[in-house]
């Protein structure tokens, strides 16, 4: 999915690259619920540092919004919604039609905070290789007890490696059925089944040939641990954020 | 020394198919075996076999003189299995995790890992490409990839089912010189096709298959004329009486 | 169960966790409103893999998608996702998922089980979806319904009735072949035999 998504790793050797990907996870989490909990002027501070990063790594807002652009009006009927529904202040009266200032300003407040969440997990996106966090998450679940972790890690790698495959597939059982003229048939329950069966069909055949190859290449959940490296500097980065978040969920 | 051993091997499918019927083979370490058949005829099924995918009804089947069933991860690890659908044996989200996940299966260091892998990718010539997506690969790019795959395991066999199957003619020739750097290196090797014409001139032997089981074998030249009735074509240059001639340049 | 089949399932629950991933770009066009497929696949998951390896495959698609690996639908990944108005949606594929593995495993598959169970799932992913939108949104119920649910339900109902025949023709070919490894070796002491 390189071309199909903008939240998606870019390669660079920043110190946000560099980064131990555990910090980063951890960050990752960390920020997204301190959002959750902030203020305005909390929010403002975070917005800055998050635009800094942001134009720091050259990531591509202006393609992002418009991949987001669905999410983008449901934040506005949200903001409409809790607006109207607020009670408080009356600032704007039309008919039956209420706006509070309080409202207005809780609905900024919500859609801020979800738009600072979706920043976070881009930067995060883009400075992190897949692999590296399916390892990440690896190491996390190592004091679970009774979790299969190599498994799920196996299985994380796996959906990464099917994921353009399955779009591949998916066009390709479109296509065939386009140059066989699908389309003059408007019946839906037709389209969807004579869709839906060949193209698992298909899906099935490969993650059958993919697990007999995995069998040949001794497939085995005991198997050698990803490695990491993290350095004094990481850890002072965490640090920072997890007072600055301390900070948030205290006041 | 021979270093695959079959005796009296029959499988029967569940569904009442035979697969193989009493395979009777051995093959010298260091060959390069070519094992023709037309489709259905029991290639796959015979390779299979080799480590253990699947397993004789009767018979035995020997790899480096100790028998699959007693040792299955062995027979796994000595016999390398590149197959027929290079996309869907593509494990890894990237080249490199990919290549590593044979070698991670074994449990080795991290470090011991890592320099394998660099080792595999630098024999099939995929060193710059190690952390691209696989499926961005072209169709030689995938099959050398699988290839780097099973190095990295360090088999003394390698099989290759049907290797030249929809690639293309610059992808059938980087497969081909693969191959045969591999034999270079000592290892012992095992290729099925139903088309003899790229692989014949560098065989050491010609094993053909029909209807689950083992119908000629010899040397190439020897029977290569008798094999239409098995439904393989036989390569232009035997037909024009020629010698055979190298595929790739 | 021996680790040919296990290995197997663990590869399937990926499948199924990427079909989901996938399914949220894949829309049918037809009529004015696309369908998108997501759902349907999530329902699928449940009947072809059962309770267990389906909420695997649920559990990891949601897991990747929490650690910020682009499955989600836009691509944006992280918990943002999960806290965000739609994620009670997303969360709601776990119960539900469970659900209908558990009651068409319960009832041998059967055609009206199958769409009992479906019934049952979709419901939950609407309870989890809908309670946690008016959460956060702040919206009226009777709003939140009208945006989160109503325009749907056709759409679903259509869902349901495909995800039927659907299952009875690919329910077959999730069954492990009898074949390989260590299965066949219990099979070498019984001639074969046909029922
Ligand atoms: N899992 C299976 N169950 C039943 N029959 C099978 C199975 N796999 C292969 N066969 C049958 O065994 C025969 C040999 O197949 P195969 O070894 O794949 O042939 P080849 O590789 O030479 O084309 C074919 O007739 C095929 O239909
Ligand atoms: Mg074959």
């Amino acid at each position: 999915m390189a071309q199909l998504t903008a939240f998606s790793y870019r390669s660079g050797n920043s110190y946000a690259h560099a980064l131990d990907v555990r910090i980063k996870l951890i960050l990752l989490m960390l920020v997204s619920l301190a959002v959750m909990d902030a203020g305005p002027t909390a929010l403002g501070v975070m917005s800055l540092c998050l635009m800094i990063l942001v134009r720091y790594l050259h990531l591509p807002l202006k393609s992002v919004c418009v991949e987001l652009r669905y999410f983008l009006i449901l934040l506005a009927l949200v903001f409409i919604a809790r607006s109207l529904s607020t009670a408080g202040d009356p600032l704007i009266v039309w008919k039956w039609l209420t706006i509070s200032r309080e409202g207005m300003k809780a609905g900024a407040v919500v859609v801020w905070r979800i738009m600072l969440v979706v920043l976070v997990g881009l930067t995060f996106v883009a400075t992190t290789r897949p692999t590296e966090i399916k390892a990440a998450v690896e190491w996390f679940l190592k004091p679970v007890p009774l979790i299969p972790r190599a498994r799920i890690g196996t299985m994380i790698g796996l959906v990464l490696r099917f994921i353009p495959l399955i779009f591949t597939q998916a066009g390709e059982t479109l296509d065939a059925q386009r140059a066989r003229a699908v389309e003059h048939r408007k019946n839906p329950y037709y389209r969807l089944t004579k869709f839906v069966i060949p193209f698992f069909r298909r899906t099935f055949e490969t993650a059958d040939k993919l697990a007999v190859a995995m069998e040949a290449r001794c497939y085995s959940e005991n198997r050698t641990n990803p490695q990491f490296s993290a350095r004094r500097r990481d850890f002072m980065v965490l640090a920072v954020c997890a007072v600055f978040c301390c900070l948030i969920f205290l006041f | 020394m021979s270093i695959i051993e079959l005796e009296n091997v029959s499988h029967r499918f569940p569904d009442g198919t035979a697969g193989l019927q009493n395979i009777n083979l051995s093959i010298m370490e260091g060959t390069l075996s070519v094992i023709a058949g037309q489709n259905g005829s029991g290639k796959t099924t015979f390779l299979k076999h080799l480590n253990g995918l699947l397993l004789p009804n009767t018979g035995t089947v020997k790899i480096a003189g100790e028998p699959v069933i007693k040792d299955i991860h062995r027979a796994r690890q000595l016999v390398g299995m590149v197959f027929q659908d290079a996309d869907s044996q593509i494990v890894g989200e990237t080249v490199e995790a990919d290549v590593a996940f044979g070698p991670e299966n074994l449990c080795l260091d991290p470090t011991d890992v890592r320099k394998r892998v660099t080792a595999a990718l630098a024999v099939v010539g995929l060193t710059k490409l190690a952390a691209q997506r696989p499926h961005l690969l072209s169709g030689g790019e995938k099959r050398r990839l699988s290839i780097a795959g099973i190095l990295a395991m360090e088999p003394r066999i390698v099989v290759f089912d049907e290797p030249f199957t929809s690639l293309d003619y610059p992808g059938t020739q980087q497969v081909l010189q693969e191959i045969l750097k591999l034999k270079q290196s000592g290892h012992t090797i095992l290729v099925t096709t139903h088309d003899l014409e790229k692989v014949i001139y560098y065989a050491d032997r010609l094993i053909i298959m029909h209807a689950g089981k083992i119908v000629r074998d010899g040397l190439p030249d020897n029977i290569v004329r008798e094999v239409e009735a098995f439904g393989v074509r036989e390569p232009c240059t035997s037909r024009l009486g020629m010698e055979a001639l190298p595929w790739h340049n | 169960m021996d680790t040919s089949r296990q290995l197997h399932m663990t590869v399937y629950a990926a499948l199924f966790a990427a079909l989901t991933a996938v399914g949220a770009y894949l829309a049918i066009p037809i009529g004015p409103v696309p369908i998108v497929l997501q759902n349907l696949f999530v329902l699928l998951t449940g009947l072809l893999l059962g309770s267990r390896w389906g909420l695997a495959a649920v559990g990891i698609y949601l897991l990747a998608g929490a650690c910020g690996l682009p499955v989600f639908a836009g691509g944006m990944g992280g918990i943002g996702r999960l806290i965000g108005p739609t994620g009670g949606y997303l969360l709601g594929y776990l119960p539900a998922v469970y659900l209908i593995g558990l009651i068409s495993e319960k009832s041998d598959q059967r055609t009206v089980f199958d769409v009992l169970a479906m019934l049952c799932g979709s419901i939950i992913v609407y309870a989890c979806g809908v309670t946690w939108l008016k959460v956060v949104s702040g919206m009226s119920w009777s709003k939140t319904l009208a945006l989160g649910m109503y325009p749907f339900l056709i759409g679903d109902a259509l869902k349901i009735a495909v995800a039927v025949p659907i299952a009875k023709a690919l329910r077959p070919l999730i069954q492990v072949p009898k074949s390989r490894a260590t299965i066949s070796r219990e099979d070498n002491s019984q001639p074969v035999t046909r029922k």
